[in-house]
């Protein structure tokens, strides 16, 4: 079975060059962008994520029929093992919402020095949830438990001009703006995977600490059920001056 | 009401269109009060068909009172020719009526059904003969069946005008070919084929007889509806966004006022709310059911 290409993936690639063209997936997850790559026809798809499990995920779920268009690249996003100015099509798709300013920098700088002069990029991403929003609760429990564990947060979620001048500062001009999602639909499955992340950091944590965490999590998820907040946008970026 | 072209009929439907099954589970009183109602909102398209219960029957007074009013869809699960043309004239006396507006072949399942249907003996000759004859005016193909059969038998069915078959957020999300219903919905654009959507209403299986014996469930429906004011609005807005010539009403009478509101206040859905809306519903069955983003 075909893996289905999330509507959010299809209208970002809508209105960019992706057949026959060399792209990368920066944060590959599950492997999402990496199938719309794919079935828009792209060329060769590199798959970057820094966790085996995504790596084996992507293999499993999107490598069937596309095998030799698609290469799984277990790598830190900072520092990955492909030439400068070698890929047509970089793509975040949910990614900077998991790095922290500095890191985001440094994957900026990444995804530029692999990207050919004349390279294209498409970041998508969720706009800071309303504060009113019940799920900005839980993942304010998530950064919560990120700080005492590493001493960073977990989420970061950027308004949609923040990261333009991000990349702008790498020399990325945008092309378009557009909106995937309005609302966000945070269902059951997305508040479990976010409160299995504050599980993740509890379990590491003294029982005294760790235990109210992930039955705060727990709590949290029970209450809110499912919820529609915030907007989930698209920026579409070239190098150089437009 | 907002009224589109279905395909090259001719005819301007309302985006609703009244499921007729619905008056099967009324007194012939009641039926009458649904009728009225139906009209009052502008609705101009009904549909029905002899297998929903005596819901022919009790349409047949309000359909003969205001005739000129109403675009009447009708079906037939019978492949051959014998059957069909039966079926026709006892359709045609139980409505009390000369004339079916559309008279479609009625929930396409199997290749063979299709052969059936098109060869020398089947159905479809009864039907091109009943609209010789006068007592049809246009044909039509229903099926929830699978997409490429039905691509199958627009290209078998030269004087096909309308097709009828499902389409929500679920299915819009899902991209094997099995659902791709809306592979469908382009080809009849292309071809001036007339589009009806159904199952729009559709919120997922009922719980197994198990869980919930058949006699309990609180629908007639024979899946779980949305039921809420606000999630039968966004479920018909969507439908009627995807660019189906009209919306057909769901089965259960208690339904019918909430969705007659919804269609009375379309004013289309913009892409990143559709969007919304499948993304909500395809992790349900996901391979990968723990995901972080959309």
């Amino acid at each position: 079975m075909a893996a289905d290409v999330p509507e959010t993936v299809t209208a970002a690639l809508a209105d960019r060059q992706v057949e026959g063209q060399v792209c990368l997936e920066a944060g590959a997850g599950v492997g999402n962008t990496t199938a719309g790559l794919l079935a828009a026809g792209a060329k060769r798809v590199y798959a970057v994520t820094n966790d085996a499990d995504h790596a084996a995920t992507v293999r499993e779920r999107v490598g069937d029929g596309s095998a030799d268009r698609l290469v799984v690249v277990e790598a830190d996003l900072r520092a990955t093992p492909l030439a400068t100015d070698s890929v047509d099509l970089v793509t975040a798709h949910g990614l900077c919402n998991v790095l922290p300013p500095a890191d985001l920098d440094a994957v900026a700088a990444e995804l530029t020095r692999v990207a050919k002069s004349d390279g294209r990029l498409v970041v998508d991403d969720y706009a800071v949830p309303p504060a009113d929003a019940a799920v900005t609760r839980l993942f304010a429990l998530e950064n919560a438990a990120a700080r005492v564990v590493d001493g960073r947060p977990a989420l970061a979620f950027y308004p949609p001009a923040v990261l333009a001048a991000v990349f702008a500062d790498h020399g990325w001009a945008i092309e378009r703006k557009a909106t995937l999602l309005d609302p966000v639909p945070w269902t059951e499955a997305h508040l479990n995977a976010h409160a299995d992340v504050v599980r993740e950091y509890a379990a590491t944590l003294p029982d005294s600490l760790g235990e109210p965490l992930a039955a705060m999590a727990e709590d949290l998820v029970a209450a809110i059920g499912s919820e529609r907040a915030g907007t989930m946008y698209s920026l579409a970026f070239r190098l150089g001056d437009v | 009401m907002e009224t589109r072209a279905l395909g090259d009929t001719g005819q301007e439907s309302t985006v609703l269109t009244f499921g007729s099954i619905a008056l099967n589970w009324l007194e012939q009183e009641g039926a009458n009060q649904m009728v009225e109602l139906v009209l009052d909102h502008g609705v101009n398209h009904f549909d029905v068909a002899p297998t929903y219960g005596d819901a022919e029957l009790k349409l047949g007074p309000k359909l003969r009172q205001y005739r000129e009013d109403i675009f009447l869809g009708c079906k037939t699960q019978e492949r051959e020719y014998e059957g069909a043309a039966r079926k026709i004239d006892r359709s045609l006396d139980r409505l009390g009526i000369d004339t079916i507006d559309l008279y479609q072949i009625h929930g396409l399942e199997y290749e063979e059904e299709l052969d059936t249907i098109t060869a020398d003996g089947g159905a479809l000759d009864a039907i091109r003969e009943a609209k010789a004859a006068g007592k049809i005016d246009h044909i039509g193909l229903t099926s929830h069946g699978d997409p490429d059969l039905i691509l199958d038998a627009i290209d078998r069915i030269d004087d096909l005008e309308t097709v009828m078959f499902p389409l929500n957020p679920v299915v819009a999300g899902k991209d094997d070919s099995e659902y791709d219903y809306e592979a469908v919905l382009e080809r009849c654009e292309s071809e001036g084929i007339g589009t009806l959507g159904i199952k729009a209403f559709a919120k997922g299986s009922w719980p197994s007889t198990d869980e919930l014996a058949e006699a309990d469930r609180p629908y007639a429906n024979w899946y779980e509806p949305v039921d809420t004011p606000e999630a039968i609005r966004e479920r018909f807005d969507f439908a009627a966004a995807q660019g189906l010539d009209t919306v057909v009403s769901p089965g259960d009478p208690k339904l019918v006022k909430m969705v007659l509101d919804a269609a009375s206040r379309f004013e289309g859905m913009d892409e990143a709310r559709q969007r919304s809306l499948i993304e909500e519903v395809r992790h349900d069955d996901s391979p990968v059911p723990e995901q972080l983003h959309h």
